[in-house]
């Protein structure tokens, strides 16, 4: 086999026969997890302009199906309160974004980043043929395939494909939560999974060396994950170390005014573990944090209003965490969720599930106001749901090639029409 | 259920480099032996003999005399590509100077240099199965169907041999629970609508990040089962209870059930037949009596049990049909049903979803003079008079005759087979041996005793490959080290780490229960369950010996790093973590 064929090689095959070792030091302390090391580049090597750059991706995830017309409000359609005679109230209250928008009215932090022109909405987001059942349209979602015949995430991929996230296990993080979530599952990737700062430690005084004993050359087909996954864990301990020593969001918020990561809003525990990561400059690439609720098939006007109050706390605490950092234009905030909610809604004051909704993107190098077309309340799908404008892959696709600067075809197979929402320049 | 990436793709795990079908073949015993930590009391460490084997294969094939090497010399392409995958071999770039990187000073994103080497991963090397020999049958079961076993358990079914046992597990009356004691005084709950929390279908797991109000957990000791003395006899539905208590109590008759098989059965169907305590609410016992009622219909037929499920009260508010009508239908209960419960997706239609909607609609919770009832009330005024089409069949239909419709679609059978195979045999059954299970359940009027027994005693149970094919979930491992360890006070433990490695019971993360396989497994949970141990190891009174713990536990087929690691650990509870903490012990 000459070196050609070094192309076709996973990062498995390396990884299986002990190649990786050897990173190196001067690979590693030349910067930023985002350079890939000896393994990266005798792969990869052609690619290295696309991937050398600090950009950071952090993906929020609204689970349960988020509702976008009492997010991003119709303010003139009368068939709104035809439509939703109880919902259509949202509109009353909603912070206006233009003559023909508001956004709900729980989002002043939102609505404050988008008079700064730092908040792209990209209306009517979906796919073709929309799939009503979550655990269908999230996997729809997560993998970027409407056909569903992928297994990876689309993160995943991104991140094996760019990124050596063997030694540096970080690149890939999933903040406050106890699992990978399915859109940064990719085998050929090292991932991490940290729930809370403070609680990932190992207890027992010499568990640590131990699992090191333990955990290698483990046989089996789940052999390589047990040991990848010890080893992630192991690994991450040492860096949180030092990200511990490097953050300090108290400092900083006691300076500035209403700057709280609220420790009773989740979401905001769990990015401000993402800001401690990318502040520290440990490693981290992309992100991905998940808040739940979203299935709101009864009293959705109180419930969903004080959830996107936990959305915009978090949301906005994180951006003025990074901006005091000065790291604000490095990191791009998206918002997914499986889909958006029927128009009608229900007697319980609830909605069922839906297709397209409004998609958020947030950060300083995001040309700000709406793009693609808001779907009509008028021209609904036979089963009552908005119908999609704008293709989820086309928001992807804009993520990866405008944020991350990286190949988005070698992960979504193919190229989209574009939505510039991020600026290139 | 969603399995990990790749490990699931069409046709499932594979396993490659079979060298264990070959060994397992009239070998099972002598490779037993091999395998065995023969000198895991001696003052010597198997260091040295360890030292010779090759380093990429499980512990003891190194031994195994040379005429095996022809079988084990399967043309594999991750050996072949081994010598060329040397790393003197391959063309090493000159430590040239990296590009300029754009990385601001004043910000230091250096990577810090943790210093861990990455482990030395094994490749397609596979286990070897012991499974040829009765006794490694016997632990394979209990592992399965039992959450492992305390020794008195482990000695009986030994003695007994796998089919008795079988037997046994299948035939022995399930024993009830002791009945959960109403709290001394009501106490006022939250609306759980109101929480802000992924309700009933919101699928993605929304794990500890998807409940903005940290709140809830009670900070009583779990286990805490004993009535307090004021406590009155009897539940009414609108009795609040303690969600803690309640967890604890299960947990904890999880490891002291006589008929553990009963408690494995009825997490299986909490984890199909689906509901959470946090959309459910503590307002009333209806979480408490779903468990019951899931236990004593655990066994049953698929009809009654649909029958039971549909108007149970936590059913009726997880998915919503107490709240649906036949003039505003709501799909939630109707599509959980089809998609999750019965047929999965794609056999049906959306339309079918509607239509059985408004068949299922009439179902009402009790109001305040029904205080007893501890099902769903049927009100034909609220119900849908009209005909519908419904699976291809059109006309009016009730609970019942959407029941009977569903398990005469062809669908159904094989979609239960599957996920109980799924969660007892292997992450990847073949279409064969689930349409012959499916088959026959269905001919047995889909009667899942029937079922279970022609899981258990079918040869693919015993298979070679799906020995350690299962991952155990957070209860299955925790339990089962609770009952090695012969513990009974651990329950307030098991209930605390349930919640950190992901399993907390009455709170699945969506409406599909909880995941299968690979997704149990990340850096955060392998990290908290070696903390598990050393929590459960650090609360024992008394710490049995561990000298035979690797025998009784992880049958003698350990990988090389677990041997080391025994090795270094010189008294019972440094062992016993290295037991718990193992992969085998990960693995069932």
């Amino acid at each position: 086999m000459g070196a050609t064929d070094l192309s076709r090689l996973s990062r498995r095959d390396f990884l299986r026969n002990g190649f990786v070792f050897g990173a190196g030091a001067a690979g590693l302390a030349a910067g930023y997890a985002a350079v890939p090391d000896v393994f990266a580049r005798a792969v990869y090597g052609g690619k290295l302009d696309g991937v050398m750059n600090d950009r950071v991706l952090v993906m929020i995830q609204l689970a349960g199906g988020a509702d976008g017309l009492q997010t991003v409000i119709p303010l003139q359609d009368p068939k709104l309160r035809a439509l939703r005679p109880q919902l259509s109230q949202a509109a009353n209250s909603a912070l206006p974004l233009d003559a023909s928008f508001g956004l709900n009215r729980s989002m002043r932090g939102v609505k404050a980043l988008w008079d700064q022109g730092k908040v792209a909405i990209v209306h009517g987001v979906g796919y073709p043929q929309p799939n009503y059942s979550h655990f269908d349209s999230i996997r729809i979602w997560e993998t970027g395939d409407p056909m569903r015949r992928q297994q990876d995430g689309w993160l995943g991929k991104t991140i094996a494909a760019n990124y050596d996230s063997a030694g540096h296990p970080l690149v890939g993080c999933a903040c406050g939560s106890s699992e990978i979530p399915g859109a940064l599952r990719d085998l050929d990737a090292t991932l991490s999974v940290i729930n809370g700062q403070n609680t990932f430690k190992f207890n027992g005084a010499d568990a640590d060396r131990a699992m090191g004993v333990i955990y290698n050359g483990t046989p089996g087909i789940y052999g390589a994950l047990f040991d990848t996954s010890v080893f992630s864990a192991r690994d991450t301990m040492a860096r949180l170390r030092l990200a511990r020593e490097k953050y300090t969001p108290r400092a900083a918020y006691n300076d500035n005014v209403n700057l709280v990561y609220s420790s009773r809003n989740q979401l905001a525990s769990a990015l401000q573990l993402a800001a401690q990561l990318i502040i520290s400059g440990v490693g981290a690439k992309i992100l991905h944090v998940t808040l739940g609720g979203f299935d709101t098939h009864d009293q959705q006007l109180a419930r969903l209003d004080s959830l996107m109050g936990y959305v915009d706390g978090a949301i906005s605490a994180f951006h003025a965490d990074l901006a005091a950092y000065g790291m604000s234009d490095r990191v791009l905030i998206a918002t997914w969720s499986e889909f958006g909610r029927r128009a009608a809604e229900t007697a319980n004051g609830g909605t069922d599930h839906g297709a397209a909704a409004p998609m958020f993107l947030i950060g300083d190098t995001v040309k700000g106001g709406f793009y693609g077309e808001a779907p009509s309340l008028g021209a609904l799908d036979r089963g009552g749901s908005l119908k999609y404008t704008v293709d989820f892959r086309q928001v992807y696709q804009e993520i990866l090639e405008s944020h991350l600067r990286v190949d988005s075809q070698e992960v979504l197979g193919k190229a989209f029409e574009r939505i510039p929402a991020v600026r290139t320049a | 259920m969603c399995a990990h990436g790749k490990t699931t793709a069409p046709g499932g795990p594979t396993r490659r480099k079979v060298l264990l079908t070959a060994l397992a073949t009239g070998v099972g015993v002598a490779s037993a032996r091999i395998l065995g930590l023969r000198n895991l009391d001696a003052s010597e460490s198997l260091s040295s003999l360890v030292d010779t084997m090759d380093m990429s294969m499980a512990t003891g094939v190194a031994e195994l005399p040379d005429e095996y090497d022809a079988m084990f010399g399967v043309p594999d392409d991750s050996y072949a590509a081994q010598d060329f995958l040397d790393a003197s071999n391959l063309p090493r770039t000159k430590p040239v100077a990296l590009p300029p990187v754009d990385v601001r000073p004043a910000v230091a994103l250096q990577l810090p240099v943790s210093g861990i080497a990455s482990p030395k991963l094994a490749g397609d090397v596979d286990w070897v199965s012991p499974l040829p020999k009765e006794s490694a049958k016997v632990t394979h079961l209990l592992r399965r169907a039992t959450f492992g076993a305390t020794e008195v358990e482990l000695d009986r079914a030994l003695s007994e041999g796998f089919a008795r046992t079988v037997e046994r597990l299948i035939e022995s009356p399930f024993v009830e629970p002791p009945v959960f004691p109403a709290p001394a005084a009501p106490r006022p709950s939250a609306s759980p609508s109101m929480t802000p929390r992924a309700s009933a279908s919101a699928r993605p797991s929304p794990s500890a990040s998807a409940k903005p109000s940290a709140s809830a957990a009670p900070s009583m000791a779990a286990g805490a089962a004993s009535p307090s003395p004021s406590a009155p006899a009897v539940l009414t539905n609108t009795t609040s209870i303690n969600i803690g208590n309640l967890q604890g109590w299960w947990l904890d008759w999880m490891t002291k059930s006589p008929t553990p098989f009963a408690e494995r059965m009825t997490l299986f169907w909490h984890g199909h037949f689906t509901s959470d305590y946090r959309k459910v609410g503590t307002n009333s016992p209806a979480i408490y009596w779903q468990n019951l009622t899931w236990r004593r219909m655990a066994l049953g037929d698929l009809r009654s049990m649909l029958l039971k499920v549909t108007p149970d009260l936590a059913m009726l508010r997880y998915l919503d049909l107490a709240a649906s009508t036949g003039r505003a239908p709501n799909e939630n209960y109707a599509r959980e049903l089809l998609e999750l419960f019965t047929m999965g997706v794609g056999s049906y239609t959306e339309d079918d979803v509607k239509a059985a909607a408004k068949a299922l609609a009439g179902w009402r919770l009790p109001v305040r003079t029904e205080p007893t009832a501890q099902t769903g009330i049927f009100d034909a005024r609220r119900a849908f008079t009209g005909a519908v089409t419904f699976l291809g069949k059109t006309g009016t239909f009730n609970t019942e005759s959407v029941v009977d419709t569903i398990l005469a679609n062809d669908a159904t059978a094989p979609f239960i087979v599957r996920q109980l195979v799924t969660s007892f045999v292997t992450p990847s059954s073949s279409d064969t041996y689930v349409a012959r299970l499916a088959d026959r359940f269905r001919r047995s009027r889909y009667d899942t005793k029937t079922l279970m027994r022609d899981i258990f005693t079918s040869p693919e149970f015993v298979a070679p490959e799906t020995f350690r094919s299962l991952i155990k979930s957070p209860t299955d491992f925790m339990i089962s080290a609770a009952k090695a360890l012969g513990a009974t006070n651990l329950s307030g433990t098991i209930r605390q780490y349930g919640s950190t490695l992901g399993q907390n019971m009455f709170d699945p993360p969506s409406v599909a229960g909880w995941g299968e396989g690979a997704s149990w497994i990340s850096s955060n949970t392998m990290l908290q369950r070696a903390n598990f141990v050393t929590a459960a190891i650090g609360a024992l009174r008394t710490t049995p010996s561990a000298a035979r713990a690797h025998e009784r536990h992880l049958d003698s087929v350990l990988a090389q790093g677990t041997v080391n690691e025994l090795n270094l650990a010189r008294e019972d509870k440094s062992r016993w973590f290295a037991v718990f903490a193992s992969p085998e012990f990960q693995l069932k």
